[in-house]
């Protein structure tokens, strides 16, 4: 199965949430990032790795200092997240639709047992 | 500001009508067993933890993505009348918290007009819900965000 790279996988997480908003303010190192936190460096590392696949976040690389930076183009899309949502349900609402109709035709299908 | 665009943002609402009887379509709404095959996006596991289907019943559901976290929906319904109308308040976890869903179905012979909204918290209890911490620093991260971006146009 494919691996969910998106939105909703960059903010799925409390501990990414909190890495959003500490990077937003200025760029920083992971060291600094992780001194944030009370859990591994490496599963800092890890979720800055899922942040830069999400596109949220670009690493970049100055002499022996890795700095993680806001992506400010893919923001807008963090930015409408309630446009997120919306598009969820409407996509709820169609997989609904269909289900009705499939579950319709099986009753149909076994019209006498109803 | 965003102000103005706020109120219609706040409210999502979607019609449809389903060439369905009304009792068909009330039970694959309301129904365990129905809402595993619909609720979940495509490839997702979905459980039914709870589902107590009455006024100030609880219902949660949790889907399992691929790296092993989970989506939690859970809510109590506040208002339910047979084959009509079913509002429950609901969280989104870890997306959105505190908003109202009402669900209204309506018989038109051998169809259904169903009519879905979901209201997010007006602004000022999405500020005091940002204050306790609700959205585990993700609305101010949110705010920060939007400052940094008009900085950057």
């Amino acid at each position: 199965m494919e691996t969910r790279r998106d939105v909703f996988q960059a903010i799925a997480d409390p501990t990414r949430r909190e890495i959003i908003r500490l990077i937003a303010k200025q760029p920083m190192n992971l060291n600094a990032i992780a001194d944030n936190f009370d859990v591994t460096r490496p599963a800092i590392s890890n979720h800055i790795r899922i942040l830069n696949e999400c596109g949220i976040i670009e690493i970049e690389q100055q002499g022996r200092e890795r700095y993680c930076k806001i992506q400010p183009a893919n923001l807008k899309e963090v930015s409408d997240w309630i446009g997120q949502f919306n598009a969820l349900w409407e996509q709820r609402l169609e997989s609904f639709e269909k289900y009705v109709y499939q579950l319709k035709a099986k009753r149909n299908k076994h019209g006498r047992k109803k | 500001m965003e102000e103005k665009n706020d109120l219609a943002k706040r409210i999502l609402t979607i019609k449809k009508t389903f060439d369905a009887p009304l009792e068909l379509v009330w039970e694959a709404w309301v129904q365990p067993e129905h809402i595993v095959k619909w609720w979940a996006p495509k490839g997702m596991a979905i459980k039914v933890v709870k589902h107590e289907f009455k006024v100030g019943g609880e219902w949660k559901y949790t889907m399992l993505m691929p790296d092993g976290n989970e989506f939690i929906s859970e809510g109590v319904y506040s208002e339910i009348v047979m084959l009509k109308k079913i509002i429950t308040s609901a969280n989104f976890r870890p997306m959105t918290e505190g908003v109202e869903m009402r669900s209204l179905f309506e018989k038109d012979s051998d169809k259904t007009h169903f009519t879905f909204s979901v209201v997010h918290p007006t602004e000022e209890y999405k500020i005091q819900q940002e204050k306790m911490g609700f959205y585990n620093g993700w609305g101010s991260a949110l705010t920060r965000l939007e400052a940094l971006l008009a900085t950057l146009k």
